[in-house]
C-alpha cells in the first residue's frame, strides 16, 4: 500500500523541493498538495473538488499559510475526532520559541524547521520517510473512513 | 509732622559726657489735655552704624574685584540677604543695584541657595573655607520680570567682621542647558536609530534565507542532475550560481549571527568559561579532525557571561587559530590570568600565520579579510561577531603578533566570586 502524504505548503518552489525530496526517498508516496489551510481542511473532510480524497497516512504543515494559516489547520484536525489520530508534523521556516510552543500545545505530532542547505533538507524528508512513513506504527484507518 | 510719624530718622545724640553717638528716632503723637505731646523712641544704631561703615570700606575693596569678574556676582550675608552686587548681576537679574541690596537672595534664586548659607551658618569659617562650600551648584534663577534660567553657582566664603559673607558668582549656563539637551536628543536618537538599523539588518537578513534558499537549492539540483548533459559553458556557468549562492547563503547566517549578539543576547550569569570551551571544541570536532589541531587549556575561571555568546567567541577565535594555518600541526592554547582587578583576561595563543601588525584593527571590522577566498573561506564576520560579543560584556579585544609566529587573542571578561 502506497503511502499516502498531505502536504499543506504555499510556495510552489517547496512543494516542488519536497516533492523532489520524498521521490529520492521513496518514491511510492503519493503526496497531495493543499496550497492554503482552507483547501487542506476541504481535502481532509472530503469536501467539493476532494470528494474522492484519500486520508492521509501523514500530514506536513506549514505554518505560515493564506485563508487559514497553518495553526488555525492543526487546532481544527486536534478537534476533530475523525483527524486528530493522523500524524500531524509542522515543517517550517520559523524557528520562532513561540511557534515552536504554540504548535506542541496544539497537539502537533512533530516540529521540524527547514534547513537552508539542500543536502540538509533532503536529509530531513528522508528523515520523515524512515520514521512516520516506516517506523511509526499507525492507527488502522477504517474502511472509507 | 505727620510725614515723619512712624519712619526712623537717623540723627546724632550726645550724652552728657559730651561724646555722640548715632541714633534713629521713631516719633508717635500723643494726645494729651495739654494738646499734643510727642512720644520719642530713640535706638542707639552705632554697632549698626560700625557695620555699614566696615561695609562701605569692604565694598571699596572688593568692588573692583567684582566687577571684573565676568560672571554675575552677588555677595550674601548669613541672614541671606544681599550685601553687594555687580553691574553683570544687575544686567543678569534685570533689577537696579539699589533694588536688590538688602533684600532676600530668595527673591532672585528662590530655591536652593539661601537653605544652603543656614546650613554653613553652623560651621566653623575654617570648615566653610575648606570645603570650599560647595562648587558647581545647578540652580533656577528669577528675573526681575518673573522669568527663570537655569545658573551654575559657585561659592565661596568671604571672612568679615559680621561674620562669613558668601560670595556667589552666578553663572546663565542657558546655552549650556541647551546644549546638553540638544546632545541627550541626538544621543537618544542615534540609539533609537542605530537599534533600527539592528533590527533592520535582522529581518532583511532573516527575509533574504527565504528567496535564497531556492535558488541555492535549485541551482544545486541543476547541476546535481544536469552536470556533463549540457555544454561545459553550462557546467562552468551553474557552477558559478552554485557557488555564489552557497557563500551568499553563510554570509546571510553569519550576519544574522551578528545581528544576534545584540538583539537576542541574553542576561550575563555566573558562567564556567571552562565549560564554554568544551561545548566550543565540541562544536569544532570536525575541524580540529581534519587538522589534527592540538587544543590544550589551562583551567578557566568562572564569568559572568551570556554561555551561548562565550561559546561562540571560543568557538571562533579556536576556529580561526586552526583555520589560518600554513602546514604543520596547528596548536592552539587557551588560558586566563587576572588583571590585578576584578577582570579575567583570557588569551587564545596559535602558531599560525601570525598576521601583520597594521591589520591589528582592522580583522575586527565587518567584512575584513586578509586572504583570497581561494587561500581561505570566510565571510570577514567572525571577529566582527567576537568584537561584538566582548564589547556586549563590557569588555575589549586585542590580538598581538607576528607575521610567521602565530598569534594571541586577548580579552576581557569580569569574574564572579566563585572559586574557578
Amino acid at each position: 500500500m502506497p503511502k499516502e502524504v498531505l502536504l499543506v505548503e504555499d510556495s510552489p518552489g517547496d512543494v516542488r523541493l519536497t516533492k523532489e525530496a520524498f521521490r529520492d526517498a521513496n518514491s511510492s508516496i503519493h503526496l497531495h498538495v493543499a496550497s492554503d489551510g482552507v483547501e487542506a481542511m476541504a481535502f481532509l473532510r472530503r469536501e467539493r473538488a476532494h470528494a474522492r480524497a484519500p486520508r492521509p497516512d501523514l500530514i506536513l504543515l506549514d505554518l505560515n499559510l493564506p485563508k487559514m494559516d497553518g495553526r488555525e489547520v492543526l487546532a481544527n484536525i486536534k478537534e476533530d475526532a475523525s483527524l486528530k489520530t493522523i500524524p500531524t508534523v509542522i515543517l517550517t521556516t520559523s524557528e520562532a520559541e513561540a511557534d515552536i510552543l504554540k504548535s506542541y500545545q496544539l497537539q502537533a505530532n512533530c516540529y521540524l524547521s527547514k534547513p537552508a542547505l539542500l543536502d540538509a533538507f533532503e536529509s530531513l524528508v528522508k528523515s520523515i520517510n524512515d520514521f512516520w512513513l516506516t517506523k511509526a506504527k499507525l492507527p488502522q484507518q477504517r474502511k472509507g473512513g | 509732622m505727620a510725614q515723619q510719624i512712624g519712619t526712623g530718622i537717623e540723627l546724632i545724640a550726645r550724652r552728657k559726657d559730651g561724646s555722640e553717638f548715632p541714633i534713629e528716632i521713631m516719633l508717635s503723637p500723643l494726645e494729651s489735655a495739654e494738646g499734643i505731646l510727642v512720644t520719642a523712641a530713640i535706638r542707639d544704631i552705632s554697632v549698626r552704624r560700625a557695620a555699614e561703615k566696615h561695609l562701605g570700606q569692604m565694598e571699596g575693596r572688593y568692588r573692583g574685584l567684582l566687577e571684573a569678574a565676568p560672571d554675575a556676582m552677588v555677595v550674601v550675608n548669613q541672614g541671606g540677604e544681599i550685601v553687594l552686587l555687580n553691574v553683570q548681576a544687575e544686567k543678569q537679574f534685570g533689577y537696579r543695584r539699589d533694588e536688590l541690596v538688602g533684600q532676600k537672595v530668595k527673591n532672585i534664586i528662590p530655591e536652593g541657595f539661601a537653605e544652603r548659607l543656614i546650613a554653613d551658618a553652623l560651621r566653623s569659617v575654617e570648615d566653610a573655607l575648606a570645603q570650599q562650600i560647595g562648587t558647581g551648584i545647578e540652580l533656577i534663577a528669577r528675573r526681575k520680570n518673573g522669568s527663570e534660567f537655569p545658573i551654575e553657582l559657585m561659592l565661596s566664603p568671604l571672612e568679615s567682621a559680621e561674620g562669613i559673607l558668601v560670595t556667589a558668582a552666578v553663572r546663565d549656563i542657558t546655552a549650556r542647558k541647551q546644549a546638553e539637551a540638544y546632545l541627550l536628543n541626538k544621543v537618544e536618537e542615534l540609539n533609537r536609530s542605530n537599534e533600527e538599523l539592528g533590527q533592520f539588518a535582522y529581518v532583511v537578513s532573516h527575509d533574504l534565507q527565504e528567496p535564497l534558499r531556492m535558488v541555492a537549492s535549485y541551482t544545486q539540483l541543476l547541476s546535481r542532475r544536469y552536470k556533463g548533459q549540457l555544454d561545459s559553458d553550462a557546467d562552468e556557468f551553474i557552477s558559478f550560481a552554485v557557488d555564489g549562492a552557497s557563500r551568499m547563503q553563510r554570509l546571510i547566517q553569519n550576519l544574522l549571527a551578528y545581528s544576534r549578539v545584540g538583539t537576542k543576547g541574553k542576561d550575563l550569569l555566573d558562567t564556567s568559561s571552562e565549560e564554554a570551551l568544551q561545548q566550543a571544541l565540541i562544536n569544532l570536532r570536525g575541524a580540529i579532525k581534519d587538522s589534527g589541531a592540538l587544543v590544550t587549556h589551562d583551567p578557566l575561571p568562572a564569568v559572568l557571561a551570556d554561555e551561548m555568546q562565550l561559546i561562540q567567541l571560543f568557538q571562533n577565535l579556536v576556529g580561526n587559530a586552526i583555520k589560518y594555518q600554513s602546514s604543520g600541526v596547528p596548536r592552539v592554547h587557551v588560558s586566563a590570568s587576572k588583571n590585578g582587578g576584578k577582570k579575567w583576561i583570557f588569551s587564545v595563543q596559535d602558531n599560525g600565520l601570525g598576521i601583520d601588525s597594521q591589520y591589528f584593527e582592522k580583522i575586527f571590522g565587518m567584512f575584513q579579510r586578509l586572504h583570497k577566498r581561494e587561500e581561505f573561506a570566510g565571510t570577514g564576520i567572525g571577529l566582527a561577531i567576537c568584537k561584538k560579543i566582548v564589547e556586549r560584556h563590557g569588555g575589549s579585544i586585542s590580538v598581538q603578533s607576528r607575521p610567521g609566529h602565530g598569534s594571541t587573542f586577548r580579552f576581557a571578561l569580569a569574574g564572579t566570586e566563585r572559586k574557578p
